[in-house]
Order: C-alpha cells, then structure tokens, then sequence
C-alpha cells in the first residue's frame, strides 16, 4: 500500500465514523471549553431544538447550574433535563483541552421533572408560574421591578398565510431574541398565542426598563428568516415599574394599559404606563357606549361634498361624509370616532347606515350625479358588503354606475385576495371604484396593478404643499401621469384656493375636490351647487 | 454534502460607537467570530463596510444561512437590517472565505472608484444583485494582491 492509498483509506474510514456518529439513534454533543455547544448529531438537533450549534450549554439545561467539566463530574451517568423538557441520562467523555463529550439516554423512567410548567413551544415560563415569580420580587424590592406586556404585531397574517408550521418557529426565534435581550435573573413567559410577559429584576431607574423595553421593540422587530421565507412582524409593548406597587396583578394590569396605549398610537412601540391612562381609557369606554347609542338616536348625519370635472367646470358627483352630532360634546369629528368604531366593529352598522342614506338621497339627484361613499377596511371582512351594497341599490332604486365606493389601501393590506374579489363582484355590478388618500401609507403601485380602479383620489396634503418646483408637484405630476397611462381618473382632494386649483389644472388632473369647489352640505343645500 | 445551496444578501447601518480604534477592534472581533463559526457550519461569504453601512453575503445550507443570520440579526453593533435577496444557488461565490472581508482603507478608495462606489455606497440603490457582484469582484482583487 503507498502512502497516498493509506491516506485516501484514512479519509474514508473518518468519513464513515462520522455518518455512524452522526446517525446514532441517541443525542451526543459536543461542548467547548467555552460552554458552547460545538456538534449535535441529528438525534442531538431533533431532542434539543433544531439549530443548538454556538448555543450554551446552559441555555439547553438551565435547571443544571454548576459548569460542565470533566474534573468536576464524576464518571457516572446524571440526570440532565432540557429546556424542551425531556429527562435524560448523560454520560461524558472528555476529548481535548476542556472539551466534553456528552452522550445523551431520554431516561422515560420518570416524568418529566420540575419545567414541565413551561411553555413546551417555546420553553418559555407560563403564566401562572409567571405570577408566582412576579410576586416574589416584588415582595423584595418592588422598586427595582419592571414588567414589559408585549404583543406581536401582523402575527396572526404570518400565520394564516405561511400556517402554523411558520408561525411555531417564528415564536420560537421571538423567544430566543427576548432571551437574548434579557438578562438571567429577568423572567420570560408566553402568555398567550402571540402575547408574552417579560419580568425585569434589578430595575435602578425608569431608564433601565425604557432601555429594555426600546431594544426588545427593535430587536423583535428585525427580520426573521424562517424555512426560506422572509417574515416581518412587530411588537407592542406596554411597561409599566414596580415602584412601591406589591400587587403583581395591578402591575400587570398597568403594564395592559400601556400595551394598549402603545398600540393605539401605531403599534411598534413601547408605552410606560402613566395614571392617567386609566382615565383616557374609561372617557374611550364612555364614547364607545355613546357610540352604540348613536345610530338608535340618529345622532349621525351625512354631509355631501361636491367634485368637479375639470374639462367641463361641472359637479358630476358627491362625497358622502358622515358627521356625529353629539347633544352635548358638539360635532365629533370623523377622526375620533372612526377608529374607535372600527375598533369595536360598530362601523359595520354605522357603515351600512350611511350606504343606505348616500343611496336614498342620490336616487333624487339628477340623472348624471354619481355620490360617492367610503368604505372601511373592517367593513370588507365581512362578508355581507356585496349584498348591503346590492341591497343598498336595490331598496334606494339607484342605478349601480352611480355609486362610487372609496377604499384606502389599507383595506389591501390584509387578505388581499377576499378584498380582491369582493372588489371584483362590485365592479362586475356596475359600482365605480376609487383608491383614496393615494400617496399617504403605503402607496404600493403594486395594488395599482392588482386592481383596475376607476379612479385615484391624490391625498391632500400633495395638493396643499405642491408649490411649484417642490417635491411634493412632483409627486403630483408623476401620479397623474400614471393615471393616465393606467386609464384611471385622477382626483386631486382638498383643494382651497385658486392657484392650487390653477397648478391641479395643469397636472391632467381629472377631478378636484376641496373648500375652493365646494364645502360638504346637508342633503337639503345641494341643490344650491346644481342651480347655475 | 448535496444539501442545496442558499445565498443571503442583506445590508445594514453601523451602530458601533466610539473612534476608529475601536471601531478597527469591533471589526476584527467580528471577522474572528466569523472565521470561527462559519467553517463550523459551511459558511462562505463576504462583508464590506463603507459609508456607516454594512453589507454582506452568506452563503451556504438553508439551515446554517438561517441560524448564522438570525445569530448577526440579534447583534447590537449594527441596526436598521434590510435583506436583499436570499435565494438558491447552484454554486458558492466566495468558496475560499469563511468570511472575507473588504474595508475602507486607502489602498481600498483606488479599487472602489473603479467600480463607481467612491461617491459613497448607498446599498439600497444597488440591490441584492449587485452588491453580490460588487463583493465578489473586490474579494477576488483582494485575494490578488494578497497573493
Ligand atoms: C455586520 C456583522 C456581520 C457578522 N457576520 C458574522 C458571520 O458571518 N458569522 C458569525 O458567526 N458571526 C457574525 N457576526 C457576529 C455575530 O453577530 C455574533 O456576535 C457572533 O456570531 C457570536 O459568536 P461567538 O458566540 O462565537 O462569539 C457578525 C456581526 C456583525 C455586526
């Protein structure tokens, strides 16, 4: 044999020990003198977790606290349990310098032992052990405690749209990423599907948590990498400190506050709670109640505002616009009820209410006026639009062509498709179509191409800053030129004087709406615009 | 070893303060890791930094792509990472470099402005693609003049 075959036999014979070790039927690791786990043969990945290279040895066996070393454990076999709670025996060996072989038995003898509370996706504490541990330091210092509430933000779209295989995993890396935002003596639970709790300990000042609280939203916030997918997702969180307060539940129910305060202004942040967010929130339950009472005392009212074709100077159509006359706040502006009835889902009813009116009073317009209505995002995961719609029509004796509905993107944003082929169904029964507010959110071009609308109405505030030369004419310029490549109308909204309607003029503009047309009026004053 | 091969290729800001001491010594501590870890779970690639940006690209099995990047994901010496491109891809690029690396040195500007990136890298103009090529060219002139 020459050299060169005994080492081509060499190689072969080492390649083949590793595919045995490699394919052993029981977990053996390898750990460094580091503590981090250097190999995991495949029965090693599938026990522990999946991907445990560069992993601590402690992270996989955090109730086993002394370090691994060879001098300090005898050559018997001991009892490990995992985070992904399986009780095994181990055995070790030692390789080279400080490294350690470990071989691993699942011992079924036994129940799992003392984390079998956890949380068994993520490894996570519980909620109930959660509390346990929260009243404990509390007891202890409950000025050096601070308790994050976070919720994920667009998790339940990775969800429905990748499936609960994706979604598993993504809780599993949001679990690392706390773990690794947090410290040891910090707790961790999962506490619902997406919701999680994280207990800060050694707390010296408001600044610490704010510090945790900002580093988890950013951390949370980057972009995973899941099965070859690409998944964004945020998180919302409400903080709230111990300071003095030694009821866990109170400071939990603090922290709900702030999480909730934090989502309402936008999501993707952190809030730390302030007392007078009990307040804000019992004046929100307060109009919410008046909110539901509304439609009963027929509190609403629909204002209709003009738009004019700009090749003839002519109104051809009507914005529909509601408006809360409330007995005793005053008018409440669209702006501070709508959310609150989309949230609470009482825009369907709301919705639905002004359709009908819109279609009624149109029905007596003459023949060419179109009116035109918005329609919510929520209002499209009903299912019942189509029919309100048609029913709307019918009921009112309005011939479809002259009713526009106007969505925002954001109606696309979710569930696309559904929104897609409900859209579809309207346009076949002869509804016009608009994008509104084009410009602000997301102004995906791509939903330009998904949908063939009828008309695009620019946002306001393009009209309003468009001075000539600025970016914002630009902008103005390069979506009516993309209308009319794309053959659908363009309306430039909230136009209030005569050089903004002079420059919207001369951009090919389709349609303007605004004060300097014409303000929104009662249904009893329209026939003042129509009269020359 | 037919497992297919995946190519990542992402960019981000530098968040790493201090002087340019410091900032040599985080870099080095960086290629240190890399050159540690990557061959451990058949991690090829390159990093470039210019301009307050980091980019770079990994390429290697789904599985060690995913975990290496989730890893630099988590690292607070850097923020604001947006993923270009993660793909497969039918050979490696940077077959010979655990992790290799081009700076902003001197003898550096010469190499860029042959390529146009001496007005400033903005990453987000070149796209995935792109900087891909850009750090392929420049690893292999680098391996030139080491040579
Ligand atoms: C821009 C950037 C690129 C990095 N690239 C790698 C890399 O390719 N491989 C790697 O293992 N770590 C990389 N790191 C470092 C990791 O984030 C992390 O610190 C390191 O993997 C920890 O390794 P250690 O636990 O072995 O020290 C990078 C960090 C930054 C900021």
């Amino acid at each position: 044999m020459t050299a060169l075959d005994s080492v081509s036999a060499n190689t072969h014979l080492q390649r083949s020990a590793e595919d045995l070790l490699e394919n052993l039927a029981h977990p053996v690791l390898l750990v460094g003198e580091d503590g981090k786990v250097e190999y995991a043969n495949i029965a090693g990945q599938a026990c522990l977790g999946g991907w445990i290279l560069g992993l601590c040895f402690q992270d996989l066996f955090p109730d086993h606290l002394e370090t691994l070393s060879i001098s300090t454990l005898a050559r018997e076999p001991f009892v490990l349990v995992s985070r992904t709670h399986i009780r095994f025996r181990a055995l070790i060996g030692s390789v080279t310098r400080g490294a350690v072989l470990l071989s691993l038995f699942p011992d079924t003898s036994q129940a799992p032992a003392l984390s079998s509370e956890g949380d068994e996706l993520t490894g996570l504490l519980k909620r109930r052990d959660m509390n346990d541990r929260l009243d404990q330091v509390l007891s202890a210092n409950s000025n050096s405690v601070a308790v994050h509430c976070l919720d994920l933000d667009r998790f339940k779209v990775v969800n429905d749209t990748l499936g609960h295989g994706v979604g598993d995993l993504l809780l599993r890396k949001v679990a690392d990423r706390l773990r690794t935002a947090c410290r040891k003596e910090d707790h961790i639970a999962r506490v619902g599907g997406d919701e999680f709790i994280v207990v800060q300990t050694s707390v010296a000042d408001a600044k610490d948590a704010e510090r945790l609280a900002s580093r988890l939203v950013d951390l949370i916030g980057r972009t995973y990498v899941l099965s070859g997918h690409t998944v964004n997702i945020g998180v919302s969180i409400g903080v709230a400190l111990g300071e003095g307060c030694v009821v866990g539940r109170d400071l939990l129910r603090n922290g709900d506050l702030a999480l909730y305060e934090a989502k309402r202004a936008g999501r993707g942040r952190f809030r730390v709670f302030e007392p007078g967010m009990d307040a804000a929130l019992r004046e929100r339950r307060e109009l919410e109640i008046e909110l539901r009472r509304a439609l009963a005392l027929k509190q609403f009212e629909v204002h209709y505002q003009p738009f004019v074709d700009l090749s003839s100077d002519r109104v051809i159509g009507f914005e529909a616009l509601v408006r809360w006359n409330h007995p005793t706040r005053g008018r409440i502006s669209p702006a501070d009820f709508i959310p609150l009835a989309e949230e609470t889902g009482l825009i369907n009813k709301i919705g639905e209410w002004v359709l009908r009116t819109a279609c009624t009073t149109a029905a007596g317009w003459a023949d060419d006026l179109t009116v035109a209505v918005n329609i919510s995002p929520v209002q499209f995961k009903a299912d019942t639009l189509v029919d309100s719609i048609v029913s709307a029509l019918g009921q009112a004796g309005l011939p479809p062509h002259r009713l526009e509905i106007e969505i925002t993107e954001s109606a696309l944003l979710d569930n696309t498709d559904s929104v897609l082929r409900t859209l579809h169904a309207l346009r076949n029964l002869g509804v016009q179509i608009s994008m509104d507010d084009f410009g602000t959110g997301y102004s995906s071009l791509s939903y330009l191409q998904k949908f063939p609308f009828h008309k695009i109405k620019i946002d306001r505030s393009f009209v309003q800053s468009a001075e000539a030369g600025s970016d914002s004419e630009a902008i103005l310029r390069a979506i009516a030129g993309l209308g009319v490549s794309l053959g659908m109308a363009i309306t430039a909204e909230g136009v209030e004087t005569i050089e903004q309607l002079e420059r919207i003029r001369s951009e090919h503009c389709t349609y303007v709406q605004g004060y300097f047309t014409g303000r929104p009026v009662p249904a009893d004053r329209i026939n003042s615009f129509l009269s020359p | 070893m037919s497992e297919p091969l995946y190519q990542l290729v992402y960019y981000s800001r530098n968040a790493i303060r201090g002087d340019e001491t410091a900032f040599a010594k985080a870099i080095a501590a960086i290629l240190t890791a890399s050159r540690r870890n990557n061959p451990l779970v058949g991690i090829t690639g390159a990093l470039l930094f210019n301009a307050g940006c980091f980019a770079q690209v990994l390429e290697g099995s789904l599985d060690a792509v995913e975990a290496t990047f989730e890893r630099i994901q988590q690292d607070e010496r850097h923020g604001d990472v947006s993923l270009l491109a993660l793909e497969p891809i039918a050979a490696r690029s940077f077959s010979n470099w655990a992790m290799g690396f081009v700076g902003h040195s001197r003898e550096n500007a010469d190499r860029f402005a042959a390529i146009g990136l001496d007005s400033g890298f903005d990453p987000e103009r070149l796209g995935g693609q792109r900087i891909h090529e850009i750090l392929r060219e420049l690893v292999i002139q680098e391996e030139v003049v080491a040579a």
